[in-house]
C-alpha cells in the first residue's frame, strides 16, 4: 500500500491538482461559511466541474471541497454568532463570545487548529480501518450486502428525529425511483411512454433536485421571519499565534478525543457532523475541570466542536470505500463522484484502484494543510463573503445546478428531471419527510436490487437471508434500530403529552 | 369533515402515486423459466411497503386531535398564495429550461437570473437594478468560459 500511496501523492503533487484541492478546500470554506449554504450544496455546486476531469483530479478536487467544507462553519460561527453549517453548531457556544471580548482572533485561530488536527486523526482512522474493514467485507456474499444495505437504510430512516414512518417511506421511495428505466434483464419499467425514461434517471439531478430546490427554497422562507439587515462586523483580525500554540498544548486529550469521536460517529450510517458536534462537545465538558466555563468562551468549547466536526471527513470515507455504503449525505454525493468517474466504492477498491485510494488519502492530508493557510490568511474576506444575501444566492445556486445536471451528459432532460424532482423534494420536505434516507436509497437501490436477485438465483430460498449469520446479524440490527427508533418517539411523545397536560 | 393535515395530504398523495405505479407495473414483463422472480417483484415489494407505511401515516394522523381548520379547498389556496415567490421562483426555472433550447444558455441564464434576482431582491432602487444586470451578465459569461474553454464541454 505504502507504493500505491507514494504514487497516488506523485499524481496528486502535481501542480495542476494541487491548484484544484486550493479552489477545492477555498470553495468548500465560502460554501461551509455561509449561513444556510451547507456543505452538501458546496459538494454539488462542485460536482459538475468534475465531469470532464480525470478520476484523481475530479476527486482531489472534491475532496478539497469536503475539507474545506467542514472548517468553514468556524468563520461565521465565531464572526456572526450564526454557525455556517449544522455541524458547527457548538463552535458558536464559545467561538462567539471569546469572539465578543475581543479575541476573535483566537477563537479563529484554535477553531482552524483543531480542525486541522481533526482531520489529520481522521486520515490515520481512515487509513487504519478503511483496509481492515474492506478485507473482513470482501468475505461478504449478496446475502450480506442485501441485509447491511437494509440496515444502512433502516438505521438513516430511524434516526429521521421523530419521524421513522416518513424516514422508511422516503427510503422506500428513493428506492423505487431507481427501478425506472431498464433492469437486469433488459425489461422496461415504469417509462410512461416516454423514451427519454427507458434510460432511467440519473442519480445527479435526482440528488440535486431532491436537495439543493428544499433547501434553497427554504432558506428564501426563512427569509421572511429574519431580519434581512446585513450585520456590520469588524472584519480586522489578527491571529494571535504564540497565544494559539499554548492554548493547543493544553487540548492535547481533548483534540484526540474529540477527533475520535468525530471519525467514529463520521463512519457510523446516518449520523454525520452534527451528531459529532454535540456529542464530543458534551463529553469535553464532562471531562473538564471546568465545565461552568463552557459556554463562555473557553478555548475547550472550540477545539471540541471543531477536531469533531473536521474528523467526520475521514470517517465518513470508511464505510463508503471499504463497504460502498456512504454514511451520510455529503458522501452519498461523493459515491456519486467516484460511480460518475467509472470507480464502483467498495471491498474491491483497495485492490483495483489502490492509487485513488492512496489519492484521497493523500487529497485529505493536503486539503487539511491548504485548509489551515487559506483561514489563517484569507480569514477576513471569508468573513465579508459569508455576508452575501440569500437573494442573490439562490437563484445563482439554482442556475449552477440547471447547468451542472445538463453537464452530465448535454442532455436537456436532465434539467426537466431536476426540476420535478426540485418540486418533489420540496414538496415532501414541506410535509417534513426526511430526505437524507430518500437519497439514500436512490444511491443504494440499483446494488440493493442487484444484490438481493444475486442471492435469490443462487438460492432460491428466502430464509438464507436469516441462516447466514452475518446476514441475520445485519437484519436484526436492522430491525432494532426500528423498534428503538419506536422506542425513541414514544419517549418523546410522552414528554411532549406531559408538558401539555402540565401546560393545562 | 375530514380536515387536512400534512401528513393526511402526505399520506393520500402517496396512496394515490402507489395505485398509478402498481397499474404501471402491469405492463412489465412477466416472470419466465429462467427470471422465475421476474422484473416487477422488486418494485411491487417496495410499492406495498410504501402503501402500508402511508396508511399507518393516515392512520396516525387520527389518533392526533387537530384543530378545527378551514376546509381543503379553502387551505390549499392559503398556501399557494403564502408562497408566491416560492411558486414564481420553479416557474422561472421551468421557463429557464424551456428557453434554454429555443435561444441558448447566455441569452436563458441572463434572463432567468435577471428574472430571479428582481425576484428576490426587488427593483426599488437603481443600486440593485445596477447589481442584477452586472452579476447576471457578468456570472453567465463567466460560467460559459469555464465550461466551453475550460473543461470543453458544450453549453447550448
Amino acid at each position: 500500500m505504502t507504493n500505491f500511496f507514494l504514487q497516488a501523492l506523485a499524481e496528486v503533487g502535481t501542480p495542476s491538482v494541487l491548484g484544484l484541492i486550493v479552489i477545492g478546500v477555498l470553495f468548500g470554506i465560502i460554501g461551509g461559511s455561509i449561513p444556510g449554504f451547507t456543505v452538501t450544496m458546496a459538494i454539488l455546486v462542485v460536482f459538475p466541474f468534475t465531469f470532464a476531469m480525470d478520476p484523481v483530479s475530479g476527486i482531489s478536487l472534491m475532496v478539497g471541497v469536503f475539507v474545506g467544507g467542514y472548517s468553514g462553519g468556524i468563520v461565521s460561527g465565531v464572526m456572526l454568532g450564526i454557525p455556517g453549517t449544522p455541524s458547527s453548531i457548538t463552535t458558536v457556544y464559545d467561538g462567539y463570545p471569546m469572539a465578543q471580548k475581543g479575541e476573535p482572533g483566537r477563537a479563529l485561530g484554535i477553531g482552524v487548529a483543531s480542525s486541522f488536527l481533526g482531520t489529520i486523526i481522521s486520515v490515520a482512522v481512515l487509513v487504519f480501518f478503511g483496509p481492515l474493514i474492506a478485507s473482513f467485507s470482501m468475505n461478504f456474499r449478496p446475502w450480506e450486502i442485501t441485509a447491511l444495505i437494509v440496515f444502512a437504510l433502516t438505521l438513516v430512516a430511524g434516526l429521521s428525529s421523530g419521524a421513522l414512518l416518513k424516514g422508511l417511506m422516503a427510503a422506500a421511495l428513493g428506492l423505487l425511483i431507481t427501478t425506472v428505466g431498464y433492469d437486469r434483464n433488459s425489461n422496461l419499467r415504469f417509462d410512461f411512454g416516454l423514451p427519454a425514461l427507458g434510460s432511467g434517471f440519473e442519480i445527479l439531478p435526482v440528488m440535486i433536485g431532491i436537495f439543493a430546490f428544499s433547501q434553497l427554497l427554504g432558506n428564501i422562507e426563512k427569509l421572511k421571519d429574519e431580519d434581512s439587515e446585513a450585520k456590520k462586523i469588524d472584519t480586522n483580525v489578527t491571529i494571535p499565534y504564540g497565544q494559539i500554540l499554548k492554548d493547543m498544548a493544553g487540548q492535547k486529550l481533548n483534540t484526540l478525543r474529540s477527533s475520535l469521536i468525530g471519525s467514529l460517529v463520521g463512519a457510523l450510517p446516518g449520523t454525520g457532523g452534527t451528531v459529532a458536534n454535540f456529542l464530543s462537545y458534551d463529553q469535553a465538558k464532562k471531562f473538564s475541570r471546568h465545565p461552568e466555563e463552557f459556554g463562555t468562551g473557553t478555548p475547550s468549547g472550540i477545539v471540541a466542536s471543531e477536531a469533531s466536526n473536521s474528523a467526520v471527513a475521514g470517517g465518513a470515507f470508511v464505510p463508503t470505500l471499504a463497504l460502498g455504503i456512504p454514511g451520510d449525505l455529503p458522501m452519498a454525493i461523493m459515491m456519486g463522484v467516484l460511480i460518475l468517474h467509472g470507480i464502483t466504492p467498495g471491498p474491491m477498491m483497495f485492490e483495483q484502484n489502490p492509487v485513488l485510494v492512496g489519492a484521497i488519502y493523500a487529497s485529505l492530508l493536503i486539503g487539511a494543510v491548504v485548509m489551515v493557510l487559506c483561514n489563517l490568511l484569507l480569514v477576513r474576506w471569508f468573513a465579508k463573503i459569508s455576508l452575501i444575501p440569500q437573494q442573490i444566492l439562490v437563484p445563482v445556486v439554482l442556475m449552477l445546478c440547471a447547468i451542472g445536471a445538463y453537464a452530465l451528459n448535454n442532455n436537456l432532460f436532465d434539467i426537466w428531471v431536476l426540476f420535478f424532482f426540485g418540486v418533489i423534494g420540496y414538496l415532501l420536505w414541506k410535509a417534513a419527510v426526511p430526505l437524507t434516507p430518500l437519497i439514500l436509497g436512490v444511491v443504494l437501490g440499483n446494488n440493493l436490487e442487484r444484490q438481493l436477485f444475486r442471492a435469490l438465483e443462487l438460492n432460491e430460498s428466502w430464509l438464507t437471508f436469516l441462516t447466514r449469520p452475518l446476514s441475520a446479524l445485519f437484519l436484526a440490527l436492522a430491525v432494532a434500530s426500528i423498534l428503538f427508533s419506536l422506542y425513541q418517539d414514544r419517549k418523546i411523545q410522552r414528554i411532549k403529552n406531559a408538558a401539555l397536560r402540565e401546560n393545562a | 369533515m375530514l380536515t387536512l393535515t400534512k401528513d393526511r395530504a402526505l399520506a393520500l398523495a402517496m396512496v394515490l402515486i402507489v395505485a398509478v405505479m402498481w397499474v404501471e407495473s402491469g405492463d412489465i414483463s412477466p416472470p419466465t423459466s429462467w427470471q422465475p422472480y421476474g422484473s416487477a417483484l422488486f418494485p411491487r415489494i417496495l410499492l406495498v411497503m410504501i402503501g402500508l407505511l402511508s396508511l399507518l401515516i393516515l392512520v396516525r394522523s387520527f389518533l392526533v386531535k387537530v384543530p378545527e381548520r378551514p376546509g381543503a379547498k379553502q387551505l390549499i389556496t392559503e398556501w399557494f398564495q403564502s408562497r408566491r415567490t416560492i411558486l414564481a421562483l420553479f416557474l422561472l426555472f421551468g421557463l429557464y429550461a424551456a428557453l434554454l433550447p429555443m435561444v441558448g444558455y447566455i441569452a436563458a441564464t441572463i434572463g432567468f437570473l435577471v428574472a430571479s434576482l428582481a425576484l428576490l431582491m426587488g427593483i426599488n432602487t437603481r443600486r440593485k437594478w445596477m447589481i442584477n444586470l452586472s452579476l447576471s451578465c457578468t456570472l453567465a459569461i463567466v460560467i460559459f468560459v469555464v465550461f466551453r474553454y475550460g473543461l470543453n464541454v458544450w453549453l447550448p
